[in-house]
């Protein structure tokens, strides 16, 4: 098979079918610029065809009410979630692409978090059509839940970007009239001082900015410190909008009635500032979020529902309770119901992580999500929607997201604290300064309520935390549990499992021993050809060797293997003891491994393949890289002791453990710790889910939709082992961030707070002194977000094809 | 120094107007993209831009 394109005056070789269609879409396209612009090499895309069918569904009027709003002119405006969005040149491509259809008239890609904006006209590009050309690029759309916060977080984006720019502004302004009194204040002959009707003036105009601004732009601390007062609670805010006020009154009276010190300025300035932390911290929150879309993908686009007179495609949210739907092989169920026709097995491993698939037959229950794995199943259904178990799964998970990290809640309790400390403090200053000196009083409180705000102590965590779990995020780690990040550097010992996680799930083929008389190349056609109607995992691995030859009678019979006619001679192809039994008494497996025995209808000698799991890439770069940072390597495995030894051996592990039940590896784990030791387990999240709990720290390795379900703390996303790597290269990171944050914030304010008490720090100075410290945490925080590198190895295509296996 | 109240009312007028346009462009969606603009100035030998359906002009200009 020739897989090359010609890009840019130059012929490449492509990796398999789909890179080759979409780099020949992006080139027919006329958008080759596309290479230039990109910085991360895209997932491969899983088909080479895509089937705008699987998306009829989408342009069902009920499906677009409720994905979509309606805009004028019939146009119409969804939300979709893409996967495998990964760069700004991912953004570009989907715009030019997508804006070459009629009628596409805006696309907006959020590269954070992978949502398309796109505002269509139905009646001249269907939805279906869009969503098709979408995967074609390899970039397979879900449908958005309407209500998913992605509009509160864009209003939310928008308020604090309007406080930012008023304060911004009134700052400028009010500086500026300022710097007048400031210049003809610091001279002293008649000629450069102001007369007291102009400095009255600039008085008057900077009130006239600074009250409405401060009113306005202050309005987040205000009502966070009114919040606060009312649960009697003494939050961060409390002496932050106390100390605005203050100054802020004062000030105004001192204008209108009195003689001394005005500070409108330094009030200005202090919102603004205060205003830029929280403004950056929103940032981060809002783009660690990136797993918030699970529930879309864990559900098919469609379902197929019975009718009267045969079936159509309809939208997940057409569906009613009673309806009758069709759920074909290899399709996922779409909603939560009883099997009233039909046999099959069902891949339930997303809800209730066992493996294995289960057989269903009529009256059993299956459930959203789960994947029909073996025959075909029609459901009634019994619940939609939000009541389905598989979105109280994901319900679960977002709680449990929203949770505040252990040592940010440990800097809350100590800001607490201190608060109350600068409130006592600052009381005792004011009754000292009274006594000696009443013209000070005000400055002085000022000066320690602004200087003393504890606002960098309580960002310091959360910020370098959410940073952390960006920047992760881009390298393909999620974080469930951001309080891992912080313990993963204490870690001692990291249990590996080797199935699904060291090793590819799925199959390839390994090794072929031709038997009565077929030639090599003719065993693996025909194998090719005869898997073509299994499902199983195994048969993926016969995929590449298919060349297209019919076979009749085709038949897969589950657990066992396929069989079928090819050039009408029967073969059989499948487990030994199975085929054996079909064609006549042959043979015992030749040695350790999955071997399938092939065999011709009256050939006596079967023919063996062997197929095994390849490595995931990265796999030796990963144990290399824990070794080197002094942590303990263990392979535990279910497997056999061959097949363990073997992996251990190709990677240099020197400690295994095969034929392990996961009780075993818990047992294990629970040893280790035992001795003093802090265990990270990484497993594939499925079978391994009580090791996984039992370990310090869980890493779990999921694609797609599994990644709703998993419940470990860290999530490793992608087909290689890189962004473990990339884990545990940043964690040390993390921590070491977190403590210079924490100590710089602590030193600051008990530093500050004493000379502020003595009247050595003017409101105006305390107001910067503080701002800086916050945003020196939020800057030394923001370190995290930016990745550690782009290597182009990310996903680099492998030998993972044909080539590699023959 | 008559002049100050002339230039100072001047220049509060200035910074609604300031106040006024920084709004009209958060509504407007301007500050939601961040990326893909930044994109937009590397595609100078674009010529699809031209000969493209009106629609995509509108984009164009809306942006």
């Amino acid at each position: 098979m020739d897989l090359a394109v010609e890009i840019g005056g130059e012929s490449r070789a492509m990796c398999c079918a789909g890179c080759r269609a979409v780099a020949t879409l992006i080139h027919s396209s006329g958008l080759d610029r596309y290479y230039d612009f990109r910085d991360a090499l895209p997932e491969r895309p899983d088909a080479p065809e895509a089937d705008p069918g699987r998306y009829a569904a989408w342009d069902r009027e009920a499906v677009l009410d409720f994905h979509s709003g309606a805009e004028k002119e019939g146009r119409r405006r969804i939300v979709l979630v893409l996967e495998n969005v990964h760069c700004a040149a991912c953004a570009w491509l989907i715009h030019r692409y997508l804006g070459q259809f009629a009628g596409v008239s805006e696309t907006r890609l959020d590269v954070g978090d992978g949502r398309l904006r796109l505002q269509f006209a139905p009646e001249q590009t269907p939805l279906s059509a869009l969503s098709a050309a979408l995967e074609r690029i390899g970039y397979p759309p879900h449908l958005d839940t309407p209500h998913s916060g992605l509009d509160r977080d864009r209003n939310e984006r928008r308020r604090m970007l309007r406080y930012l720019i008023v304060a911004a502004l009134g700052m400028m302004q009010v500086m500026s009239y300022a710097l007048a009194n400031y210049i003809a204040g610091g001279s002293t002959d008649a000629s450069g001082s102001m007369d007291p009707e102009t400095e009255h003036f600039f008085r008057l105009i900077s009130m006239l900015v600074a009250v409405p601004v401060v009113l306005y732009a202050g309005q987040p601390f205000f009502r966070s410190a009114f919040n606060h007062l009312r649960q009697r609670h003494l939050g961060l805010d409390v002496p932050v909008a106390a100390a605005m006020l203050l100054a802020l009154f004062s000030s105004v009276l001192i204008t209108l009635f009195g003689q001394g010190e005005v500070y409108f300025d330094s009030v200005v300035m202090f919102v603004f500032f205060l205003l830029l932390g929280r403004f950056a911290v929103m940032l981060a929150r809002q783009q660690s979020g990136a797993v918030h879309s699970a529930l879309a993908r864990a559900l098919p686009g469609q379902a197929r529902r019975l009718t009267a007179t045969g079936s159509e495609a309809v939208g997940l949210v057409e569906l009613q309770v009673g309806d009758q739907v069709m759920v074909a092989d290899g399709e996922v169920v779409p909603a939560d119901g009883i099997v009233t026709d039909g046999d099959g097995s069902v891949d339930e491993s997303l809800l209730s992580g066992e493996s294995e698939p289960r057989r269903r037959a009529p009256g059993d229950a299956v459930l959203a999500g789960s994947l029909v794995t073996g025959g075909s199943l029609q459901l009634r259904i019994e619940k939609t929607g939000n009541a389905t178990v598989l979105s109280g799964i994901v319900e679960l998970l977002s709680e449990a997201r929203r949770r505040r990290p252990r040592l940010a809640r440990l800097a809350d309790r100590a800001a607490a604290w201190f608060i109350a400390l600068i409130l006592i403090s600052t009381a005792l200053a004011a009754i000292y300064w009274w006594r000696t000196d009443p013209a000070s009083v005000i400055p002085v409180v000022l000066a320690m309520l602004v200087v003393a705000c504890p606002c960098a102590l309580a960002l310091g965590t959360p910020t370098a935390l959410a940073s952390a779990t960006r920047g992760l995020a881009l390298d393909g780690v999620l974080t469930a549990n951001p309080d891992a990040l912080e313990a993963l550097p204490r870690v001692t010992h990291v249990v590996l499992d080797k199935t699904g996680t060291l090793t590819e799930p799925g199959a390839r083929l390994v090794e072929v021993r031709p038997g009565s008389g077929l030639a090599r190349e003719e065993i693996m056609g025909l194998a090719g050809a005869l898997e073509r109607v299994s499902n199983h995992p195994i048969a993926r691995a016969f995929a590449p060797f298919d060349r297209g030859r019919a076979v009749a009678q085709a038949e897969n019979v589950t657990g066992a293997g396929v069989t079928g006619l090819i050039d009408g001679r029967r073969y059989w192809l499948g487990r030994a003891d199975w085929v054996s039994a079909q064609a006549g008494g042959c043979c015992t497996e030749p040695g350790e491994g999955i071997w399938l025995a092939l065999v011709a209808e009256g050939a006596d000698e079967p023919a063996w393949l062997r197929v095994d799991a390849r490595l995931r890439a990265g796999a030796q770069a990963l144990v290399a890289s824990l070794v080197d940072s002094g942590i303990r390597v263990v392979l535990a495995s279910g497997d056999r002791e061959v097949n363990v030894a073997s992996v251990a051996q190709s990677l240099g592990i020197a400690e295994f453990h095969a034929a392990m039940r996961p009780e075993d590896k818990l047992a294990m784990v629970e040893r280790l710790q035992g001795q003093g030791a802090k265990v990270a387990m990484v497993g594939d999240g499925i079978n391994d889910a009580p090791v996984l709990a039992g370990a310090d720290i869980s890493i779990a390795l999921a694609e797609g939709a599994a990644i709703a379900r998993t419940q470990a703390d860290l999530v490793a996303t992608g087909r290689g082992l890189q962004p473990l790597e990339a884990l545990f290269e940043q964690a040390p990171r993390v921590r070491r961030i977190i403590r210079q944050n924490l100590v710089w914030a602590l030193a600051y304010n008990l530093g500050a707070l004493p000379l502020a008490a003595a009247g050595l720090v003017p409101p105006w100075a305390a107001a910067i002194g503080m701002s800086a410290s916050s945003i020196a945490v939020v800057l030394n925080a923001r370190r995290l977000g930016r990745t550690r590198r782009r290597r182009p190895a990310h996903s680099q295509p492998l030998p993972r094809t044909a080539a590699e296996v023959a | 120094m008559k002049i100050i109240y002339v230039l100072i009312p001047l220049s509060l007028m200035l910074l609604g107007l300031a106040v006024w346009a920084f709004f009209w462009a958060v509504r407007n969606d301007q500050f939601d993209d961040l990326d893909t603009p930044a994109m937009d100035i590397l595609d100078d030998d674009e010529k699809s831009a031209d000969d493209q359906a009106p629609e995509t002009r509108d984009r164009r200009k809306t942006k």
